[in-house]
């Protein structure tokens, strides 16, 4: 970090939010419990894919200690909801497409009689085969499970001249790449509170990924005016976008419409998150990539399909920014780009940091390993070579007009100890059946919404009586760190100590709308529209020391914590609680806003699907691991993490989110999969749903490089997402590196690593 | 039924314990450091009248050593074996599976008892009984029996314990400064997970060589119920034993075992994984050994 002259703006500021979460006297939403709640529970479906012929909730209406039992009957408005399209029932009416399907809610005494209740309800069904597999899926012999097929979403990317390219190739790969079904594992599984107001309010407390959208998604199933529901999506305890979408938040709202005014509170167990909650979309990615003997990269050709289960969410802007992404961050002349976003009978996936990146990733950042392999040339060196530049040609045809940090990562890697040292750190084994390999991989990740989206952010700033600010900005804190951010942009500008910043997020009574918290955007757009806000918070506080002194705004200086008045008799102090107290009597507001629109590229590529974006976040990741040839097991024993984010704003939280994201992408690749067959899923909880733990977290050490980007809050960019990205191919190419094999069907496994070893050595 | 309406009795010695069971009209659960039981009760799988809450019996909880013999009560918790010195010399292999079950916040409730009692076949202390040829005492209001680890157990969650039955004491001999032991576990990841493998070794070693003069070998996770290696541990005083004698032993090891395939693994990588287990903990061992004798084999 060089020197700078701020008094926060990239300086390690330790997160506000650390001590309570750390020491666990934060309480979560689920974590309160009120006098007369009542306990809500939901009924999923039985089957994967069923036809209901009727529903019977007379027994568990008569069970003493219930509250209410709903149906779709029960639903006011639209009976659907989904990000993009709403093709997700509330409370499914004639059909059931996977086991996380709700079927009906329950609202009694206890949580026991709510759990007793549900198993009372009677649901006939018809079973239907489930179509489990994406490629069937998308056959003609499926059966169609929407109304327009089994395909949600097309998307295409073609540019230069496929035929030519292949022919004039030195090498050529062609592989196939799986994917696993990734869960966001959060500490706190779905769920939250709702009440109505005596006065017919509703008020939903349940964690969410955008506030403003969750309440306009409860009102047009409740056909109700948003302006009467109040929804605060904030503390969360984790969402990695699975609480993007819609979880609890319209069940919550239904329930309290029928409990009396009465409180009531769902809390999924693990195993219902398991069944219920969305996953990372696992994907089928071929792909066919060629170069010339010096290692130019001519070509690529990609087809990726990926399952998406019961309903859309997010899945069709999934699979687009993937094949945005899916060439890396280099320059290929020549591309055939597809993607499928298919349905099928299992579970529901979603939005998941990387949002499809990760899984083409993997796939592009092999080809490049290999490919430098076969032609005998340094990883880096290869990569630096095809890698674009700010004001160059992508892959797919547009040009960059913001800041690339690429060739910085690559070059830092280049000259990190661990890969300076490479050789001696392979050679030092503990055992004489481990094999160490290192490996490198690069990627980038899109900052903000694609085109077709409007993206904006707003924020407010409100002076107190105590003299303290309140920042208001609509973007949760998901686990990220942006609220210590917002306060550290708001102290910067306004001059004062960060302690007299109070950020509120996530509260559509208390901040603005200021889009989700996804697409790595939420330091880059709070930060600017705070950043807006301030000069508006400026000029009140001026004109006040003014009217206050009555001497002219431009004789009003503004100082550290307080605002000087040049007058005849001298320099005269304002503090915040007199200019609070002014502001006050004279009834003039104390409250400003902030406006501010993400800038966005003007020409879409056709079929895309939103791309290109205009602004992305790269990083480099180097891996050093231990593979025992004995079990197959795979240790990571360091990583190395080189982000581009744009000028750091906090290198303390990057850190933070760089070790976060590496832990994440370690799971990734070798441990995280739910396993499911004919549509039900099989993997129930944490006893077999493995996360990394602290003893397989490896030393992680983060050198970011910067490089500014003119258009963010203090050059900052995006860094949530591509953190956990080319450290899964980073991980991959280490594995090659120490023992030989080639794991395309993720996560590496110690069995799958195992049986490659074994064929690998029959082969022999 | 549910779960919150089965009551507690909490017996404040093993007299009145032994006495509650004895009632054959009600069924009962009993409830060590409840790390299974609370998942059971969780699942809606038991539905008994009764939890009979251990807690209070402090005479089962001692680690003594009486003459040439260790015992352990059963509601002694894997932390406190772990920081026994006590078994830290007598129990090595023992120590190390108690440092392998679940989380500290595992090791710190659960007992020995329970473990034994929960009957897994991936239970991570119960090779370790076997290659310490523990024998667990069960008691009844009218008496004791004793039985050796290896016939106590009957299948997956099964054991010869009657209903009136609690586990007193699990005992062993002591073990010379020739005896060394190992516990291997192979599981998805290396903290907290239950295991695809697991394997105990006990041998007992001629002074100044890598000879051994006999041992015991235990795999757990590969089988109904935890299983002795018995033609393994036949050739282990074949000769001296060198990395491809080793390497030997433990490729007899896969016909050992008749694992099951479920989603933490297969049933032919459980096999192979258990001549790997065997192979690296045989070889780890025979290191330790000859590092700790520091004399040139």
């Amino acid at each position: 970090m060089k020197e700078n002259h701020f008094k926060y703006i990239g300086r390690p500021v330790p997160r506000m939010d650390a001590p309570e979460k750390v020491t666990g006297t934060l309480k979560y939403m689920t974590d309160y419990h009120f006098e007369q709640m009542v306990w809500g529970k939901v009924l999923r479906s039985k089957y994967p894919y069923a036809r209901i012929k009727s529903i019977n909730t007379s027994k568990a209406e008569s069970l003493p200690g219930v509250v209410c039992v709903l149906t779709h009957k029960d639903i006011p408005g639209f009976n659907g909801f989904g990000i993009v399209v709403p093709d997700q029932p509330v409370l499914a009416r004639d059909v059931v497409r996977c086991t996380g399907d709700a079927v009906a809610l329950v609202a009694a005494e206890t949580k026991e009689i709510a759990e007793h209740a549900i198993s009372l309800i009677e649901v006939d069904y018809e079973r239907l085969n489930p179509v489990t597999d994406a490629e069937f899926a998308m056959s003609s012999n499926a059966p169609s499970l929407h109304e327009n097929g089994n395909i949600h979403s097309h998307v295409i990317i073609k540019n230069g001249n496929m035929d030519t390219a292949f022919e004039e190739a030195d090498v050529i790969l062609e592989n196939t790449f799986y994917s696993p079904r990734q869960m966001h594992a959060f500490i706190e599984t779905e769920g939250g509170w709702g009440i109505q107001e005596p006065d017919g309010m509703l008020t939903i407390r349940c964690p969410g990924q955008y506030a403003y959208r969750d309440r306009l998604q409860i009102a047009r199933a409740l056909a109700m005016n948003p302006a009467r529901i109040r929804v605060i999506s904030h503390p969360i305890g984790g969402a990695f976008g699975g609480k993007d979408e819609i979880t609890v938040q319209i069940y919550l709202a239904l329930l309290a419409l029928h409990s009396g005014g009465r409180p009531v509170k769902i809390h999924l167990s693990r195993e219902e998150s398991v069944i219920a909650g969305i996953k990372r979309h696992p994907f089928k990615v071929e792909m066919k990539t060629a170069a010339k003997k010096d290692g130019t990269l001519l070509a690529n050709q990609v087809r990726a399909v990926a399952d998406t289960g019961a309903y859309a969410s997010l899945g069709g802007a999934v699979i687009a920014l993937a094949i945005e992404h899916c060439c890396g961050p280099y320059k290929i002349p020549n591309v055939d780009l597809e993607g499928f976003c298919v349905y099928t009978n299992n579970g529901i996936s979603g939005a998941f940091r990387g949002f499809g990146v990760n899984q083409v990733c993997a796939a592009i950042e092999t080809h490049m390993d290999m490919i430098a392999e076969k032609l005998g040339m340094d990883p880096i060196e290869l990569r630096k070579k095809n890698a674009y530049e700010k004001g160059e040609r992508s892959s797919i045809g547009h040009e960059l007009k913001t800041s690339v940090g690429t060739l910085k990562t690559l070059e830092t890697a280049e000259t990190c100890e661990l890969w300076k040292n490479r050789e001696m750190y392979k050679k030092n084994i503990s055992e004489p059946w481990k094999k160490r390999g290192i490996g490198i991989a690069t990627s980038f990740h899109a900052v903000g919404m694609g085109i077709g989206l409007p993206d904006y952010g707003a924020a407010t700033i409100e002076l107190l009586p105590d003299g303290t600010f309140k920042v208001g900005v609509g973007c949760e804190d998901i686990g990220g760190g942006n609220s210590t951010v917002y306060a550290q942009v708001a102290a910067e500008l306004l001059n004062c100590d960060i302690e007299k910043i109070t950020v509120i997020q996530g509260d559509t009574a208390e901040t603005l709308d200021s889009g989700t918290v996804t697409a790595s955007r939420s330091t880059y757009t709070g930060g600017k529209a705070i950043a807006a806000a301030v000069p508006h918070m400026i000029r009140v506080l001026t004109e006040a020391a003014s009217a206050q002194h009555r001497v002219e705004p431009e004789n009003i200086l503004i100082g550290e914590n307080e605002y000087y008045a040049m007058t005849k008799n001298g320099e005269q102090v304002s503090t915040y609680e007199k200019l609070y107290a002014y502001l006050h009597e004279n009834r003039l507001s104390t409250k400003v806003e902030g406006h501010f629109m993400l800038p966005k590229e003007k020409e879409e590529l056709p079929q895309s699907g939103g791309a290109p974006h205009h602004l992305y976040g790269y990083l480099t990741h180097l891996a050093l691991v231990e593979v025992d040839t004995l079990t197959g097991e795979t240790e990571v024993l360091r990583v190395v993490s080189i982000p581009d984010a744009g000028q750091v704003l906090n290198p303390q939280g990057l850190e933070g989110q760089a070790e976060g994201g590496a832990v994440m992408g370690i799971g990734y690749t070798l441990y995280e999969d739910v396993l499911m067959d004919g549509g039900y899923h099989q993997t129930a909880n944490f006893t077999n749903y493995i996360i990394p733990t602290i003893r397989e977290t490896p030393v992680i050490e983060t050198f970011p490089v910067e490089s500014t980007e003119e258009t963010g809050p203090f050059g900052a960019k995006g860094i949530g997402e591509v953190v956990m990205i080319p450290i899964i191919a980073a991980i991959m190419n280490a594995i090659y590196d120490a023992a030989g094999v080639r794991i395309m069907h993720l996560p590496a496994t110690p069995e799958r690593i195992y049986k490659a070893l074994k064929s690998r050595d029959v082969r022999q | 039924m549910y779960a919150s309406e089965i009551d507690m009795l909490s017996p404040r010695s093993l007299l009145e314990c032994l006495y509650l069971l004895e009632n054959e009209k009600a069924s009962f659960r009993l409830l060590a450091g409840g790390t299974d039981a609370v998942v059971r009760m969780k699942e809606g799988k038991w539905q008994h009248d009764y939890w009979l809450n251990l807690k209070n019996i402090d005479e089962l909880k001692f680690i003594t050593i009486e003459k040439d013999e260790i015992h352990i009560g059963p509601l002694t918790t894997h932390s406190e074996i772990i920081s026994s010195p006590l078994l830290q010399d007598h129990a090595d292999v023992l120590v190390q599976a108690c440092r392998e079950v679940g989380a500290a916040q595992m090791q710190n409730m659960g007992t020995i008892g329970g473990n034994i009692g929960t009957a897994s076949p991936a239970g991570d202390t119960i090779p370790a009984l076997f290659a310490l040829g523990a024998i667990i005492e069960l008691t009844s209001i009218t008496g004791k029996r004793q039985v050796s680890a290896e016939d106590f157990f009957v299948g997956p969650g099964k054991t010869v314990a009657f209903p009136n039955e609690i586990i007193t004491k699990i005992s062993f001999k002591v073990r010379g400064k020739h005896d060394i032991g190992l516990f291997q576990k192979l599981g998805p990841r290396k903290a907290q997970s239950i295991s695809i493998v697991n394997v105990a070794i006990s041998l007992s070693m001629k002074e100044g060589t890598k000879e051994c003069l006999g041992g015991r070998i235990a795999f757990g996770s590969v089988g109904p119920t935890v299983l002795r290696a018995k033609k393994c541990e036949a050739m282990l005083t074949l000769g001296e034993l060198s990395p491809d004698m080793i390497s030997n032993i433990s490729s007899v090891a896969w016909k050992e075992v008749m694992p099951i395939s479920d989603i933490r693994a297969s049933a032919s990588y459980r096999r192979d994984m258990a001549s790997a287990l065997l192979e690296r903990g045989l070889y780890r061992l025979i290191k330790r050994w000859a590092d700790n004798e520091r004399k040139p084999f």
